[in-house]
Parts: C-alpha cells; sequence; structure tokens
C-alpha cells in the first residue's frame, strides 16, 4: 500500500526519533510478499528503543525469515507523539519491513518481557484494527499469540490472546506456524479448529480450551480442559543443545539510539544460584552452556555484520560459565584487536577478580555494578543470595585498587522476614565499602568515592519459593525508605534512588493475577493507562479506579500471603520444578538457612527428572 | 604511513532523510567498521572512528552531495574507498566519490536548496511574490547570549529560480551557510508556509535538498 508510506511519511517531521517508524534499517529483511505463504508481526509491547534491545525478539525474527515463505515483521509501540498523528490520519498500526497493516497478517506475536507492559498490548490490538477481546475477533482477523518470561501466568492476558507459548521459543514457534501454514494450504482453516490442533503440540496453551472454578472466598478451586484431546497441564518447552539452536548472524542496525545499542552473544540459559526472590533463575531452567568456541564464532559473525564497537555476553550469571576465563582470554583478543568494547552484565561479586576486571578494562572502563540485594548477612541468607560481606568487600577491594572510585549496588526492599536492623544494615554496609576506600593507600586520586545505591521493592513472582509471600503495604514501604534516606544522612558519597513503590504494587498483583485482572487491565486502558512501566507516564489513579470500576480488590492479589496448598492461578503450567521444592525453599528461607548452588550440590528442583536430563557433565 | 584525510561524497534520500545527525553519525562509523577500511581513529581516552561532517544536514532535508571527513592510516586507492564504504550503507545513502579534500571547512559559505511546494501552482507562485516583496522577514531565533531573539532572514535569501510544475512549484535559492551565519532551510520553508497561511492559500512542503555546498567565493566546496 504506497499510500500508507506517503501518510506516514507526511507525518515523521512532526515526532521525536521519526526514524523509529519507517523502516529501511541495515539487516532488516524485505520479501516479496506474493511469494509468502504466512506473515507473522513480532509485536514487542514497549517504545522501539526499548524493543529493539531485545534479544529474544532478534533470535526469533531471524529463525522466522530464514523460510522463504515466512516472514516475520518488527512492530513496536508508537510513542504517544506519533499514536495521536497515527489515530488523527487512520493509520494502522503497520509492520516495519512492508508498512503494511498488520491486521492483515496471518499471526500478531507479543512478546511479554514484564507486567507493565499488559495495557500495550490491547493499545497495539486497538491501533491495529483489531478487537482487543478474542472472542470478538473475526475467524479471519490475524491469531493472536503471546510469550516471554511473563506468560508463565497468562491469566490475566486469558481475555485477549488466543493462545500461549509457555517456554523456549525457537521449535515451537516453527511447529505453529507450520500447523497454520499446512491448514491453510489444505483448505481444513478455521480458528477453531486451528486452536484446538495447536492445543495438541507441547508447549501450546489456548486459555479459551480451560475453565477455571473458584472457591467461595475467590481463590481458585481448579483449572480443566474443556475437551478431550486438550492437555490438563501445559509443559514448557526447553532446547536441548545450545550449540546447535539456531542464533541470528546478523542484527537489524538501528538508526536511533536504543537502550541497548550492541552486539550481543547469549551465553548460556538457567542459573545455577537459586536465588529466592528471583523468577527468571527457576523458570529458565535446567542450566546449559554454549560451547566457548560457539559464543566466540557467533560473537565474530555479529560484529562483523552489524559494525557495531560494543560486544555484550548476555545471561543470567555471565561469570557461572563454566569456562569464562579461558573463553574471555580468547574473546578480548579478538574484540581488542578490533577495537570493540567488551560489556559483561550479570557478574557475580563472588566472582569478581583482579584477572577479570583487567579483562572487563581493556578496551573502556564503564562502571561497576553489583547486587549484594540486601544489607545484611541474615536477609542475604533468607533470600539465598549466597554471597558474604567478606567477598563484597573484596569485590569492591578489587575495583578500587584497580582504579574504579564508584560502584552501583542493586537492593531491594521489602523482602520477606525484613527488619529495620536489614535496612540500617544497607546504609552500614555503603559506610564499611567507604571506609576500605579511605583505607586503601594506592587509591585511585582525583577523584570523588561514590556509591550509588539502587532500591527496587520486592515484587513476589510465580514460580519462585517467595510465590507464597504477599509484597508490604505502601504505607510500610514508605516508613522502610524514609529509614534508609536518615541512615545514610550526611554521607555525601553515598547516593540512594528507588524506584516507583506505585508501580511496583501493581507489578505483584499482576504477577500473581488471575483471569479476574483481564476486566481490570480492558478498564484501565480504557480509561488511558499505557507505557505503565514508565514513571512518567504511569497513572496510579486510574489504575486504582480500574480496580474500583471493576470490583476487584488489588489487595487480595498483592498483599495476600498464599497457603502452601492453595492452587495458584499458574499451576495448570508446568515450568518444570516441583512445588514441593519451592515451599521446602520458602521454609528454609524462613529459617533463615541457605541452599548451595547446583554445581556444588543438587537442590532437587525436579528440572532434571522433568527434563530427562543431567544439569551438568 | 601517516594518516591520510579523506573526504567522502554521498547522497541522502528516501527514508534515510529522517535520520538525525546523530543517527547518521552512528551509522556512518558502523558503516566504516563492517567496510574494513584501514581507518584512523580519534586518540584519547575513548578511541572512536574519526568522522566529521563539514556541514550538518537538517533531519528531512535530502541531500544530493554531502561532505563527509575520514582519515585512513593504508595506502588505499580512493576508488576503493568508495566502493567499500557504498556497499556497507544502508538503504537511502550512497557513497558518490571518495576525494582528497581541497578546502578547510572554514571555507564554506552558502549552501543551495530546492524546495519543491504542492499547491496550485499559480497561487503559490503569486504568493512567494508577494512574500518576496515583503519590506522585511521577521522569524524568531534562539541566541546563546540573548535566548529568542527576532531577526530578519531576508537580507540572507537569495531566490535562484522559481518554476511551476503540475502540483505545485520548484524554488531554487541559495542561503547563507557555515561557521559565520547559518540559515536552515527550514527556517525559510516555515516563515514562507506561516505567511501562505496568513494570507489564505493552501500550500504543502513536499520535500527540500541540499543540491550545493559553496565557498565563500562561490566555489564549489571541495
Amino acid at each position: 500500500m504506497e499510500n500508507l508510506r506517503e501518510k506516514i511519511e507526511k507525518l515523521l517531521l512532526r515526532v521525536k526519533s521519526p526514524s523509529r517508524y519507517i523502516g529501511g534499517e541495515l539487516n532488516s529483511v524485505v520479501k516479496d510478499k506474493s511469494k509468502v505463504d504466512v506473515r507473522f508481526a513480532f509485536c514487542f509491547p514497549d517504545s522501539y528503543d526499548v524493543g529493539m534491545s531485545h534479544i529474544g525478539m532478534k533470535i526469533l525474527y531471524s529463525l522466522k525469515n530464514a523460510r522463504e515463505n515466512w516472514w516475520c515483521e518488527r512492530v513496536f509501540a508508537p510513542w504517544t507523539d506519533f499514536e495521536e498523528l497515527m489515530r488523527e490520519n487512520d493509520i494502522p498500526l503497520y509492520g516495519l519491513e512492508s508498512l503494511d497493516p498488520i491486521r492483515e497478517f496471518d499471526f500478531i506475536g507479543f512478546t511479554v518481557q514484564y507486567e507493565l507492559c499488559y495495557t500495550n498490548i490491547l493499545n497495539m490490538l486497538d491501533l491495529a484494527g483489531l478487537k482487543v477481546l478474542a472472542s470478538e475477533r473475526s475467524d479471519s482477523d490475524p491469531i493472536v499469540i503471546a510469550g516471554g518470561p511473563c506468560v508463565c501466568n497468562p491469566e490475566p492476558l486469558c481475555d485477549f490472546i488466543d493462545l500461549f507459548v509457555i517456554g523456549e521459543g525457537e521449535e515451537v514457534n516453527i511447529e505453529l506456524m507450520e500447523l497454520y501454514e499446512q491448514m491453510k494450504k489444505s483448505g481444513e482453516y478455521s480458528k477453531k479448529d486451528f486452536l484446538l490442533r495447536a492445543a495438541g503440540i507441547e508447549g501450546i496453551y489456548v486459555p479459551s480450551l480451560y475453565n477455571v472454578s473458584c472457591l467461595e472466598d475467590g481463590r481458585i478451586n481448579k483449572v480443566t480442559p474443556v475437551c478431550e484431546g486438550v492437555p490438563e497441564r501445559v509443559t514448557k518447552r526447553i532446547i536441548a543443545d545450545l550449540d546447535k539452536v539456531f542464533y541470528p548472524e546478523s542484527f537489524v542496525v538501528p538508526f536511533s539510539e536504543i537502550v541497548h545499542d550492541r552486539a550481543v552473544v547469549e551465553v548460556l540459559r538457567g542459573c545455577i544460584r537459586g536465588c529466592r526472590f528471583c523468577q527468571a533463575g527457576f523458570i529458565y531452567r535446567p542450566f546449559r552452556e554454549k560451547s566457548s568456541g560457539t559464543i566466540i564464532n557467533e560473537a565474530k559473525s555479529l560484529c562483523e555484520s552489524t559494525g557495531y564497537e560494543e560486544l555484550s555476553l548476555s545471561s543470567l550469571s555471565t561469570s557461572d560459565h563454566s569456562d569464562i576465563e579461558e573463553m574471555l582470554t580468547e574473546m578480548t583478543e579478538y574484540t581488542e584487536g578490533n577495537r570493540i568494547n567488551l560489556a559483561l552484565p550479570s557478574m557475580r561479586m563472588d566472582r569478581f577478580n583482579k584477572n577479570l576486571m583487567e579483562q572487563l578494562s581493556k578496551v573502556r572502563k564503564s562502571g561497576l555494578t553489583f547486587a549484594p540485594e540486601a544489607g545484611t548477612q541474615r536477609l542475604r541468607d533468607v533470600i539465598n543470595k549466597n554471597i558474604t560481606e567478606e567477598e563484597i568487600m573484596s569485590a569492591c577491594k578489587t575495583a578500587f585498587e584497580g582504579g574504579y572510585a564508584g560502584v552501583k549496588l542493586y537492593f531491594m526492599m521489602g523482602l520477606p522476614t525484613e527488619t529495620d536492623e536489614d535496612i540500617i544494615g544497607i546504609a552500614d554496609l555503603a559506610k564499611r565499602i567507604a571506609d576500605l576506600y579511605f583505607n586503601i593507600p594506592n587509591r585511585p586520586r582525583g577523584q570523588k568515592l561514590s556509591i550509588s545505591i539502587s532500591c527496587a521493592t520486592f515484587v513476589p513472582k510465580p514460580f519462585t519459593p517467595f510465590q507464597f509471600e504477599p509484597q508490604i503495604s505502601i504505607d510500610e514501604i514508605n516508613r522502610r525508605q524514609k529509614l534508609l534516606l536518615d541512615s545514610t544522612k550526611g554521607k555525601r558519597y553515598i547516593n540512594v534512588s528507588y524506584h516507583n513503590y506505585r508501580i511496583s504494587v501493581l507489578e505483584a498483583a499482576l504477577a500473581k493475577g488471575d483471569r479476574r485482572l483481564g476486566a481490570v487491565i480492558k478498564r484501565a486502558w480504557e480509561r488511558g493507562c499505557k507505557f505503565d512501566g514508565w514513571d512518567e507516564m504511569y497513572r496510579y489513579d486510574e489504575w486504582m479506579n480500574a480496580f474500583a470500576d471493576t470490583g476487584t480488590d488489588i489487595d487480595f492479589y498483592a498483599h495476600r500471603p498464599m497457603d502452601f496448598d492453595e492452587t495458584a492461578p499458574w499451576e495448570h503450567l508446568d515450568y518444570m520444578i516441583d512445588k514441593s521444592f519451592f515451599v521446602r525453599e520458602n521454609k528454609k528461607a524462613k529459617e533463615g538457612k541457605t541452599t548451595k548452588c547446583c554445581r556444588e550440590r543438587c537442590c532437587g528442583c525436579g528440572v532434571n527428572k522433568a527434563a530427562g536430563r543431567e544439569c551438568f557433565g | 604511513m601517516d594518516k591520510k584525510n579523506i573526504r567522502v561524497f554521498f547522497e541522502k534520500k528516501d527514508r534515510a532523510i529522517y535520520m538525525s545527525h546523530l543517527d547518521l553519525l552512528r551509522t556512518m562509523q558502523r558503516a566504516l567498521k563492517r567496510s574494513g577500511l584501514p581507518v584512523w581513529y580519534s586518540e584519547g581516552f575513548n578511541p572512536r572512528i574519526y568522522l566529521n561532517f563539514p556541514l550538518a544536514l537538517s533531519l528531512g532535508v535530502e541531500g544530493e552531495r554531502e561532505p563527509m571527513d575520514m582519515a585512513v592510516v593504508e595506502d588505499v586507492s580512493l576508488a576503493e574507498i568508495a566502493e567499500k564504504l557504498d556497499s556497507a550503507c544502508p538503504e537511502g545513502i550512497r557513497i558518490i566519490s571518495a576525494e582528497y579534500p581541497v578546502h578547510p571547512n572554514k571555507d564554506i559559505g552558502f549552501a543551495e536548496y530546492r524546495s519543491f511546494f504542492s499547491g496550485e501552482p499559480s497561487a503559490i507562485k503569486a504568493a512567494l511574490d508577494s512574500f518576496c516583496d515583503l519590506p522585511s522577514i521577521n522569524v524568531m531565533k534562539h541566541s546563546k547570549k540573548k535566548g529568542m531573539i527576532e531577526v530578519d532572514i531576508k537580507p540572507h535569501i537569495n531566490i535562484l529560480s522559481v518554476s511551476e510544475a503540475d502540483m505545485g512549484i520548484t524554488l531554487e535559492y541559495r542561503l547563507p551557510a557555515g561557521n559565520e551565519l547559518n540559515l536552515n532551510s527550514a527556517v525559510v520553508t516555515d516563515a514562507f508556509l506561516k505567511y501562505c497561511g496568513e494570507v489564505g492559500i493552501n500550500v504543502e512542503l513536499s520535500c527540500t535538498k541540499r543540491t550545493k555546498i559553496l565557498c565563500s567565493d562561490g566555489a564549489d566546496f571541495a
């Protein structure tokens, strides 16, 4: 539609960063649509700058486009200035590769990375010219699917999405699209039949094929399939061998600056640590590594095809790669020789040493960030962080002696069993780190010490040992935030920042929510909520109105403890971790007992049995 | 070999016009990296591929022959530089040639533009004539020292040609450019559109292209 492109171009000079809205970036895939059988709109329900930084999208985009007769395009949420113009000028949401309206596509797929993008999903469907409710969309409308970490509890989104992809997407996406292509070609396709057959694919959850019954007090009784051939429990998909799985040789290179503007190689999946608050640490199990050779080859091909001057090695805990030091030695040989800056996010303090630091500083020195998560050893044991005060001090000492004059420290507030002592402990820890700095004879001169404390609010998440825990009340979090500020008073080198608690409380409700929250999300969107993860866009009052309008109690979801034997809204989804393990871990947490990391001793979470594989060796 | 300065001339059009100046800088840095050319890196704390645009091009404006300065550290022919860089560039950016710079940047004095205004040709033409007959054309301009100030841009607009087409008119004009005095084409086109609005003429700016960059003495910047 030549027409749509012209309409778009006429408006571009009136919006911020227009190159985000017109495609044509290097390495974007353009096909002849007359030769394409299945069209997929890969939607990231946030702005271009955020979505383009996401590695999962890059993987699935290239994977789908590797099929000659499939075409996958990128779609992002337009920022409000452009959305307004789109609506005024009847421009429907379109794919960046073809600039065709996505309502003409076969699939619309959302990757759901965080709860605070739910309203954006509705807004994007609406901008596409589709009904937001799955039940109101017709047979000829695209199939709307969703995947990503948040769909481990997809229940709040069930009203809007036709099917969910549970677990890792590389294989199941292909199977799903193959089924569709085959049904279309043989003339057997109807949306209803497709969904029924898709429900038979491992890892596909079709919410309309399940009934949810509740107890009188509002808790879930049980979730049951409505007909035969639909599995009672949907088990997540995992990729067996990371050295054999598809990984893109090139990324689309944006014109405008994005959040993580660099080449990224995924080095491992899963995590051996078992921090009790961390959802990613459990839902991505089992632990699997890519071999050093694969990592280095992928890095080289990406850097060469994109021209990026920064490379990041990404995972939940990169320093846990069994071959990290040798791999980094070889990697820095390449990156240094080609003047590429190597970024290593997600390094653990107990694995940080002089050697690692020197590798990092070779090309360019960026800031150092560590995550002790809690201020006292007692609380670090409760959350199973498995980091000691000595390890924190030693990591900071190494950094200071190596020329760094500042560290950024991540903490959480409102963790289970937390007391005032733990809050004051955060300030005390920062002060001890400062003392350490001032006592180092060869500390960097001419630079001012800076210790940044960044405090998030604890959000209990499904598929963690803390899923049973309530979030603390808004008044209590305010009191604790003030206590921390008072405790750091007069120390000018300490700088404290917080996440917006009013956002965290919504995150908690949505994370642990059930199907009844669909009505709340829809109401909030109707009241104008979108980009809820953006501080300046978040409208707490409108969300509270949406809860009130629909007669829904936010406390029931965010602030209520769950019994161990309560049926959670997500229990018909199997993420390969035994619930009894989460109960056991929760009890150990309350006793302040730690669990060893998986490499030292198997914690018995059940993933090895479920996946039919040994985690190591 | 010591570093050798190179001036590349490129075309920027189609979707590439929506790249801002900073977008273009990033894009060219990456294109140079992909090209594999032996480029010179700036020295200092954060070494970067050296790049310099003698005259920034505004977002939304096409460029017919835009200069970009870089340097190489090995012997490589001008043709090879142009060819390798061109094949590494994204859609909308084409390398026309690589040359050895003749003029220093400070020699830049003017730039020429071609704008197409769509609407009823005779009406736009008439509006343009009366616009040019105004005693002064005052616009608000941001000044570093004085904040927003009003300036008369009329003395700086040099109309080269006006031609009527089916759907509108093509206007070619020359404006001062460079360090001394730089007048953005959008300031002129906006002033004209605003004037058309005031006199009730329906007109839209379809596109603007920078066609030439000139030295103060009138020679082509090379």
